[in-house]
């Protein structure tokens, strides 16, 4: 059970004993790829060797005195490459026409159709999505949602899609979006952004701190180890305290790395899906910034003009000015005012309401408008919703008929002007409600806020003598209570109201000098022409976002650009600590390579996105050996269970060896040269014979390799997680086979001030949730506890190869999991709306095949008794479902 | 409703536990394989298991256990100890003693704050360690680093490699097990009891013991009407199938391990109900750990379910006090108004872990049971707001009792403010060390390769406490 026991006997701990760092020279991954000639096929082989890379495992086999096995029988072998190439198990009308096929090329279509389906893509993706750690939260304390991860997702499936060469596929993911070509590379970059992100280290800690300086290096780190691991399968992170102890990574290297990246963030950005439409934004908005300049350079003139004027009204505005300069900000940093928690529908009842204790005769209800700081949201007017109303009450509570105010009639935006409220005169009031059911709309989800109320009496505010209810309040320390809507503390002030008032008088006083400067026909004439540009603006399409490798970008609390988008200086850091600078690092790859010089040519004020560009080009050259190696043995593994080289992301001397080491060289080569082809390198394994022999297992092939290192039988495998959901829906009749978009939840999300992910409250029902896993929502902090039971990839980390175990659990959550049982009654529905042999036919969807006359019995007294619900879960549960010969 | 009917499951799988054979398939097959095996210790061990105490949020060791009596002096008074002092959010505010007084307990004569008068009651069995120091003085990171020795997620979780090395001692139960605070999960959440790169086999169970389903799946839902007869009769039927499709395939190990599986998921639906079915309990240990209060009842009832499953062979059980950091406050984090929220925290805290300790020593367990407080930082010793206390990476407590540590005494100090650890200072590291030590396993040589590098729960760091061992 489980993988066997690892290293214990090796107590080589990442320092612990000095070992001198090894040459470049010893290690075989940083050789340049051998040109082996294929090995001629032994005489045990005569008529076995159908692919070249059949000739090197048949040489191995020889030697070591063994034989291949027989081919699998028909069924088993399209279970086997329809499982391998798209995650999913056969349909019985697929196996059926394939075993009734007799064309002598029946095997090969077959390969290619499932090569060219969507599933063979989206399969392939979610390997990728594995090795490069990607997952739609931050991970780490306050685990938000990354709403716009889900388009490198979709870039992944696609890329796999178009067969995108090698070359182009780690080019773009490195540097996507500053090379040159298609404007949908930006979402590529996501790759580099892929991992966890600590929201409060960025967001909270304040700059200048250590622990800043250490969130950064962090961060760094985890995009180079993404990077080096992914696409050079080499475990240069190591490097960060001190020299590699084993590979020749010396720090100098690994902080040239760092310096690479040391431009960029992890952020959402807006690029354009549609390059016509990205062309035309552009357009309009040079536009836009022309008009803007002309009218500014009027402006200017006029302001000029009042600057010199003798005119004695314009001598006091101007000395007004200077006094209205040391304005006080609104209060932005605590006691914000009252915040309703936030919800999805828009037009959820929010409300408060101010209790005065006894009823008297009120003169003026007045809102005011709040600001937001930490949200992403900010600026006056946050909270304010788009209609609501305010009501009174007498002693009886009964509330009559309110006084609304509706941003349709009052104008879209509403800044923090305070709104006043005259209750109709004569009435007596103790309650005042204000309620609003059309509420402000935050990135995806809806709320109201509001800063503070004031109940006049005359001229007095009672408003701190009413004791407050509300429909619900976020009640978030000293920012947000509903305590603080009476506590006099407001955006607005008197000062404010007169600088508003003074801006008017000046904004008059200009309007008189263009006119007597005859500009005022030329400027309205230029803020038409802008008003146009806008309005085609407007009327684009809107650009997309996506969670990628950001230079500019909005930010929020502490996190923000680097000023100009320079890269920080990156140091040596002697032990890995912050505080212990020593010298400054350049932007470069790896010295220990030599294809390329690893110190990167660029000019002085080149930018960050030429330090991408440039490991790109030193990564996808085509004399550098670990690229095409790492890709072609990632590949292998697919299809056998363990690669050439067993350790996909270390091919250092702490990795594993390949068991075959001129086959890995011989794929290489052939990959990088016929021009980095994903599909035809699967095309390829699958067609060989070594992919084809059968599963069994043989007693005198084990006493000489019992571990199947030299591929004498196929490995028997157990389905992944996504595989073991999929196939249940697909059998069901249920999957949805929908591609791309934001990912479907298979919990209930609670956006607290710490985001709460909830599986149990998923309803198991519910159809957005039956497309195929890879679209799945994916929680870094909280794992979906039936994908993680059958080793699902923890996306903390780069997952290289998955785990393969055997637990209780997994048996508790077959049997018992809300999603297979739903899925087994729709599955019976299914079978009794199939109609015929329903025994049969649930065989033919779970196994691919017709049951033996002891499982139909089996089956048949369980249905009979139990219903066919309980005859599915059964065969959800069994061996012959989850593994495949 | 649901909550009655799993009781009325649970009372009739507790009831009927003999009958149950048919599920269990017992006499069938052995459940070799299936249990995890172990790693060969490297010395004699003191201790065969653990319980790990967690106070989320970072519990101040100024206001609880590490006695400064300049800070009643300058209460009140500016702050200056002489350094820049860099804090999480704030500027440093004036010095601020404890809200509650101080007394000495037990023959060892320490002092402790009047918040937790029952650990005074236990205190010679405990060992200080007053100069503990973190990487971090964000929540997340120094959550995960205390629980899996790294600072960022994907690590293996300090009882997943307890679970790792010692094996399972109960084939009907986990080995590691995590009991939560009800009211949530901490910073991190489940990546701080992940396996990381062990096999899944030694992540955390986690157990809810007051929700309607405290092992969600270990039984079929409520509402689902599958009954015990039924779901008997599936397995009966899985066993036929998974039986004959294994002996068609000799040679592989995992398809007998599937079948095991299933009799190990049905032992396990009678041993968990049971080991956590408090009910049974005499009176007065209810009352011990705070079952009557329901202050004390959510920490209580998980410490007593804690001690339940030890004596049943639970390696590792990790008890967290304290949930998310949410508002209104429901963990230790307190910066807004101290005397309020660690007034809570810490009496929610210290009758029931004053109770386990006396439980395990009445039992004869805490000989060979290492029990651990522990938070992820400390609190500074001036105020935040006037009444709260900010983050304090540089100096805070841990402590230790049984399985082989000395009681009544302390290693390391802090300064005079109760600001920075001068004397002794400690590590995560060194604490991990040291309980793995007291295991049988020395650190260093425990070991398990990913990506390349020999992995350990202690990094490259780590010193034994050899001080604080008997």
């Amino acid at each position: 059970m489980g993988l066997p026991k690892l290293g214990l006997s090796v107590a080589l701990a990442c320092t612990g004993v000095l070992h001198a760092q090894r040459g470049a020279a010893g290690l075989w991954s940083l050789q340049p790829l051998a040109e082996p000639a294929l090995p001629v096929a032994p005489a045990s082989h005569e008529g076995w060797v159908r692919q070249p890379l059949d000739h090197f495992i048949a040489a191995r086999h020889a030697e070591a005195g063994l034989e291949p096995s027989p081919e699998a029988d028909r069924r088993t072998l399209l279970r086997r490459v329809t499982v391998d190439l798209t995650g999913l198990l056969p349909t019985p009308e697929e196996v059926e026409a394939f075993v009734r096929d007799r064309e002598p090329n029946a095997y090969e279509r077959a390969v290619d159709r499932l090569l060219a389906s969507p599933g063979y893509a989206e399969r392939q993706a979610r390997h990728w999505l594995d090795v490069v750690h990607y997952a739609d939260t931050h991970g780490y304390d306050k685990d938000k949602p990354r709403r716009n991860a889900w388009p490198y997702r979709d870039w992944v499936v696609e890329a796999f899609a178009r067969d995108l060469p090698w070359r182009e596929f780690v080019t773009a993911q490195i540097a996507g979006d500053v090379v040159q070509g298609d404007a949908h590379s930006v979402a590529a970059t996501g790759m580099l952004v892929a991992g966890p992100w600590d929201y409060v280290g960025h967001v909270e800690l304040r700059e200048g701190t250590v622990d800043k300086a250490i969130t950064r290096n962090l961060d760094r780190d985890d995009v180079v180890t993404n990077v080096f691991g992914a696409f050079q399968s080499l475990t240069v992170h190591c490097a960060r305290c001190h020299d590699h102890k084993f590979d020749p990574v010396p720090q100098r290297d690994y902080y040239a790395l760092q310096a690479v990246f040391a431009g960029i963030e992890r952020a959402e950005r807006s690029y354009e899906p549609d390059p016509a439409v990205g062309a035309a934004r552009r357009e309009a908005e040079e536009r836009v910034r022309e008009l803007e300049a002309e009218i500014a350079r009027l402006d200017a003139r006029v302001d000029d003009a009042l600057a010199s004027s003798d005119a004695p009204e314009h001598a006091a505005l101007r000395a007004e000015a200077s006094a209205l300069t040391d304005l006080p900000d609104p209060p932005h940093d605590q006691r914000l005012g009252w915040h309703s928690t936030i919800t999805r529908d828009p037009h959820a009842e929010k409300w408060v309401e101010l209790d005065l204790g006894a009823a008297r005769s009120i003169d003026a209800v007045v809102l005011y408008p709040s600001h937001e700081v930490f949200g992403g949201h900010d600026g006056p007017g946050f909270g304010w919703p788009q209609s609501l109303e305010v009501s009174f009450a007498d002693e009886d509570g009964v509330f009559g008929t309110g006084i609304r105010w509706s941003a349709e009639t009052e104008g879209s935006r509403h800044g923090d002007a305070p709104v006043r409220f005259t209750p109709s005169s004569g009435g007596r009031v103790r309650h005042v409600r204000v309620r609003s059911d059309h509420l402000f709309e935050r990135t995806n989800d809806y709320c109201f806020a509001i800063a503070e109320i004031d109940v006049f009496v005359g001229e007095r505010d009672i408003a701190a003598e009413a004791s407050i209810r509300t429909s619900d309040s976020i009640e978030a320390g000293e920012l947000w209570g509903a305590r603080f809507l009476v506590d006099e503390v407001r955006p607005w002030t008197e000062a404010r109201a007169h600088a508003q008032d003074h801006a008017a008088r000046v904004a008059d006083a200009r309007r008189q000098i263009a006119s007597a400067l005859s500009l005022d026909a030329v400027r309205s004439a230029a803020a038409q022409r802008l008003d146009e540009a806008r309005a085609r603006l407007r009327a684009l399409p809107p650009s997309a976002r996506v969670y990628a490798a950001c230079r500019d970008f909005t930010g929020e609390g502490a996190f923000r650009p680097v000023p100009d988008g320079r890269p920080r200086p990156i140091h040596v850091l002697e032990r890995g600590d912050v505080t212990s600078k020593r010298t400054e690092a350049q932007p470069g790859a790896l010295a220990a390579l030599g294809h390329a010089e690893p110190l990167f040519e660029l000019p002085d004020g080149h930018t960050e996105g030429d330090r991408r560009r440039a490991l790109a080009a030193w990564i996808t050259h085509p004399d550098n050996p670990l690229t095409w190696r790492s890709a072609v043995n990632r590949a292998w593994q697919t299809h056998f269970g363990r690669g050439i080289v067993a350790t996909p992301n270390d091919f250092g001397h702490m990795g594993a060896t390949p068991t075959h080491p001129e086959l890995l060289d011989h794929l290489a080569q052939s990959f990088r040269d016929g021009g980095g082809s994903v599909r035809a390198l699967h095309r390829t394994i699958v067609l060989s014979a070594t992919y084809r022999q059968a599963s069994t297992n043989r007693p005198r092939a084990v006493e000489v390799d019992a571990g199947n290192q030299l591929l004498w039988r196929a490995p028997r495998r157990r389905l992944e997680a996504e595989a073991i959901r999929d196939s249940i829906l697909l059998a069901s009749g249920c999957l949805d086979r929908t591609q791309g978009g934001p990912g479907f939840e298979l919990f209930a999300f609670e956006d607290d001030h710490s985001p709460r992910y909830r599986y149990e409250l998923a309803d198991p029902n519910d159809p957005d949730t039956f497309r195929r896993s890879i679209y799945r929502f994916v929680v870094r902090s909280v794992p979906d506890p039936f994908m993680t039971v059958f080793d699902c990839a923890d996306p903390s980390i780069p997952t290289p190869v998955r785990l393969e175990t055997t637990t209780p659990l997994q048996a508790l959550s077959l049997l018992h999991d809300r999603f297979v049982l739903a899925q087994a009654e729709r599955m019976a529905a299914r079978l009794e709306a199939d109609g015929g042999d329903p025994i049969a036919r649930a065989t033919a969807l779970a196994w691919q095949r017709s049951p033996n006359d002891d499982e139909r019995r089996v089956l048949e007294a369980h249905a009979a008794t139990y219903g066919l619900a309980a005859m599915c879960r059964v065969l959800f549960n069994s061996s012959e479902f989850l593994y495949v010969d | 409703m649901s909550t009655e009917r799993s009781i009325d499951r649970r009372r009739f799988l507790f009831e009927s536990g003999g009958g149950l054979g048919g599920i269990a398939l017992t006499s069938l097959l052995g459940d070799e394989g299936l249990l995890p095996e172990g790693v060969a210790r490297h010395h004699r061990p003191t201790a065969q298991r653990v319980v790990q105490l967690f106070m989320s949020g970072a519990a101040s060791q100024c206001d609880l256990f590490d006695y400064k009596p300049l800070l009643i002096a300058r209460h009140g008074k500016p702050w200056d100890p002489g350094t820049k002092v860099e804090l999480f959010q704030s500027v440093p505010g004036h010095v601020m003693a404890a809200p509650w007084k101080w007394r000495q307990h037990g023959e060892c004569g320490r002092f402790l704050s009047d918040l937790v008068p029952h650990l005074g009651q236990c205190i010679d069995k405990i060992a200080f360690l007053h100069g503990m120091v973190s990487k971090s003085n964000v929540h997340g990171p120094a959550t995960f680093l205390e629980a899996t020795g790294f600072l960022r997620p994907g690590f293996p979780s300090m009882g997943a490699w307890v679970s790792y090395a010692l094996g399972s001692q109960n084939r009907d139960l986990p080995a590691f097990v995590v009991l939560p605070d009800g009211r949530g999960l901490p910073p991190g959440g489940p990546r701080n009891w992940a396996a990381g790169f062990l096999p899944a086999t030694h992540q955390a169970t986690a157990i809810h013991p007051s929700a309607a389903d405290p092992i969600p799946n270990l039984f079929p839902p409520a509402d689902s009407g599958l009954d015990d007869q039924e779901a008997r009769a599936d397995r009966a039927a899985l066993h036929r199938l998974d039986q004959s499709y294994a002996r068609a395939r000799p040679g592989d190990s995992r398809l007998d391990a599937r079948v095991r599986s299933y009799e190990l998921a049905a032992r396990m639906q009678l041993a968990c109900p049971e080991a956590l079915d408090v009910t049974n309990e005499p009176a007065h240990v209810r009352r011990a750990y705070g079952l009557d209060d329901p202050i004390t009842e959510d920490f209580g009832r998980r410490c007593l379910v804690a001690r339940r499953l030890l004596e049943r062979g639970v390696r590792f059980v990790q008890v967290w006090s304290g949930a998310d950091n949410g508002f209104p406050r429901r963990n230790w984090d307190s910066h807004e108004d101290l005397a309020r929220d660690h007034g809570l925290m810490g009496r929610s805290m210290d009758r029931p872990a004053a109770a386990l300790l006396q439980d395990l020593e009445q039992r004869g367990l805490l000989d060979e049971t290492i029990v651990h407080w522990t938070t992820e930082f400390g609190r500074m010793p001036c105020s935040q707001g006037g009444k709260g206390r900010d983050h304090n990476p540089f100096g805070f407590t841990n402590w230790l009792a049984g399985g082989g540590i000395r009681g009544g005494i302390a290693h390391g100090a802090t300064d005079e403010w109760s600001f920075r650890a001068v004397d002794g200072i400690t590590e995560n590291y060194d604490v991990h060390a040291t309980i793995l030590h007291a295991l049988g396993y020395d650190h260093e040589r425990l070991t398990v390769r990913s990506d390349g590098i020999d992995r350990r729960l202690t990094d490259v760091h780590g010193r034994v406490l050899y001080g604080v061992l008997g």
